[in-house]
């Protein structure tokens, strides 16, 4: 038996040459299976959702497991029934517009924090680590009645102003980056005269990559995924996916349409896995060398 | 020149004054973004929200009464409030240590030489990235009453037509939309599990001890920086739990208006409280001082957790030296 493994061992996963369990060992058997059992029952609730997207009202509470026609069209009632193009939209625009700005902005500020000597630095970066632990919901409402009095209620500037002030985790995760390389990198720039803005944008912007699309990934995230901000600050025309997902497929009364909702989750979720599959290995790699650990 | 060069000490100093000096200009202009938005967006509104506190606003009048302390007398004395906290923190006795536990187990488990892990990998950090909207929608039509597959799981067993999202079942619905996210701590775990220098757990080994003594002795005490970061983290999120709450329960075609009066008893977590205060009573002014006691209660806990981790986390190099290429 040819294994792929065993004929490219990783050479960073090559420990001591002490003689190492075979890989059909009782333990390998046991952590295999257990690793199996766990992906299936957290994939289960997938696999739930699409039967029940494609399910025919008619089928609705039927117990049998797949329906014996697949009703497609239940995902053109999805996008019919509320008006699903334009919220994607929205929320595509400010998720992009945020992300962007918020990947940008944090960049710069650890670039700031890491490279950067100057008084107060440790007590701006101490109140850099205490506001991440400050949670979002609590400055929400406050931070809603102050745009209600700016007059930004109903419109996308809150969201310009939140991705202009970068994110604490994205700039933590810049500074511990950015903190990683050696000092002579931005000497030798300095000797040649470069300014400081010249060293960031050619030097470390650069060097960045995978922490850049991190950021972008877990920005669009928030903001694709964020039902409360939206919900307070946009109404009906301009609200995003998040708030028409859940809360447009009802009928009358309140009575909801199951499958019309799982039609909805699915498409809404599309961009979510893709962008994350698209980004993985940037992602964990982006994680891995931020020194968050 | 040349003569002077040894003594060349002055000059250069204060050069490296006149560069430091321009250095922290230019500290503060890279860091002005977040410096001005935090000032605007985090620090303004959560000082306007403690002043707000002292009043008994009703959110349109201009006048905002001054009432002292009521406010808080009335969080510490309500019923109804207490009994979200409770609530609130049962919750997170229960997610934190389940979160935490579960995903370095899944770690230790994804960090062996398994065949076909970075299939389970992904699987397992998937539904972690489902937005909570996504994952309570999901979740509330695996467990619809009628159509749901929960049910369509029990009728295999003769059980009827449960009614999951109403009453005190509510609450295990949302602990099950919280748990599924359970692989959300695995990346940094195992990021940091790969930085368990392997001599020392072969030194166990050759001393005779186990696997377990070696996670106790070597791995834990590594990883316990992390340990006590991704348990801060969990708490936090834990704490502020309302989304899933809020769209689990049955909407109604007003939108959110009367959503409140929906949600079973069972998950009247704290920020469901806060949010019913402002917008469905328009108490501004008792809204307010919820949420600060709600941040002295985060900063509290916070604490009680770093005070309890003192003891046992270990730093072997300075957590904030720069990482090594992993």
């Amino acid at each position: 038996m040819r294994t792929p493994e065993t004929a490219t061992p990783a050479p960073a996963a090559e420990t001591a040459p002490a003689p190492r369990p075979s890989r059909r060992s009782p333990r390998r058997v046991v952590v295999f299976l257990t690793l199996l059992l766990v992906s299936v029952l957290l994939a289960l609730p997938f696999v739930t959702l699409l039967i029940s997207s494609l399910r025919p009202a008619s089928q609705m509470s039927s117990d049998t497991w797949l329906p014996s026609v697949l009703r497609w069209q239940n995902y053109a009632d999805a996008v019919k029934i509320i008006p699903f193009w334009k919220f994607a939209r929205n929320s595509l625009v400010l998720s992009v517009v945020n992300a962007a700005l918020t990947t940008l902005s944090s960049a710069i500020v650890g670039y700031g924090f890491a490279r950067l000597r100057a008084p107060g630095k440790s007590l701006l970066f101490g109140l850099l680590i205490a506001t991440m632990m400050v949670p979002q919901i609590v400055t929400l409402i406050p931070t809603y009645l102050l745009f209600a009095q700016m007059g930004l209620v109903g419109t996308y500037w809150p969201w310009v102003l939140w991705g202009s002030a970068g994110a604490p985790y994205a700039i933590f995760l810049y500074r511990q980056f950015f903190s990683s390389f050696p000092k002579e990198l931005e000497e030798a720039a300095v000797i040649d005269g470069a300014g400081r803005i010249r060293i960031f944008v050619q030097i470390f912007l650069p060097l960045s990559r995978p922490l850049l699309v991190t950021a972008f990934v877990l920005a669009f995230n928030v903001v694709w995924g964020d039902f409360i901000a939206p919900n307070l600050l946009l109404d009906q025309s301009n609200t995003t996916l998040a708030v028409g997902v859940s809360t447009g497929y009802v009928m009358g009364q309140g009575f909801p349409l199951p499958n019309l909702i799982a039609g909805g989750a699915v498409l809404y979720l599309i961009p979510v896995i893709l962008l994350f599959l698209a980004a993985q290995r940037s992602y964990v790699r982006g994680f891995a060398n931020s020194g968050l650990k | 020149m040349r003569p002077h060069r040894p003594r060349g000490a002055e000059p250069a100093g204060r050069r490296r004054l006149g560069r430091s000096r321009s250095e922290a200009l230019a500290f503060y202009g890279f860091v002005s973004p977040w410096v001005i938005g935090t000032a605007l967006l985090t620090l303004f509104p959560v000082g306007y929200a403690v002043y707000l506190s002292f009043t008994a606003w009703d959110g349109i009048s201009p006048v905002k009464p001054w009432v002292g302390l009521d406010n808080y007398h009335e969080v510490l004395t309500s019923g109804d409030t207490m009994a979200s906290l409770t609530k609130t923190l049962l919750l997170v006795a229960i997610i934190v240590p389940t979160t935490i536990i579960g995903s370095l187990l899944l770690a230790v488990l994804l960090n062996e030489k398994v065949r076909g892990r970075t299939v389970f990998r992904t699987l397992i950090y998937i539904p972690a990235i489902v937005p909570p909207v996504a994952a309570s929608l999901i979740w509330k039509v695996a467990f619809d009453q009628n159509s749901g597959a929960v049910n369509r799981f029990l009728r295999m067993f003769g059980v009827t037509a449960v009614s999951w999202l109403t009453g005190s079942r509510a609450f295990v619905v949302l602990i099950v939309v919280l748990l599924w996210s359970i692989g959300a701590g695995i990346i940094i775990f195992l990021a940091a599990l790969q930085t368990v220098p392997a001599e020392q757990l072969e030194a166990v080994k050759l001393d005779g001890g186990g696997p377990l003594t070696a996670f106790r002795h070597v791995t834990l005490p590594v990883i316990s920086p992390v340990l006590l970061f991704q348990t801060v983290l969990v708490t936090i999120t834990t704490l502020q739990t309302f989304v899933p709450v809020l769209l689990l329960s049955p909407l109604s075609d007003h939108g959110m208006q009367d959503v409140y009066t929906n949600i079973p008893n069972a998950n009247r977590v704290y920020m469901v409280d806060v949010y019913q205060q402002f917008f469905a009573y328009s108490r501004y002014g008792y809204g307010s001082a919820m949420l600060t006691v709600f941040f002295l209660v985060i900063v509290a806990l916070t604490a009680v957790i770093f005070k309890v981790a003192g003891r046992t986390v270990f730093y072997a190099v300075d957590p904030n030296a720069p990482a090594k290429e992993g």
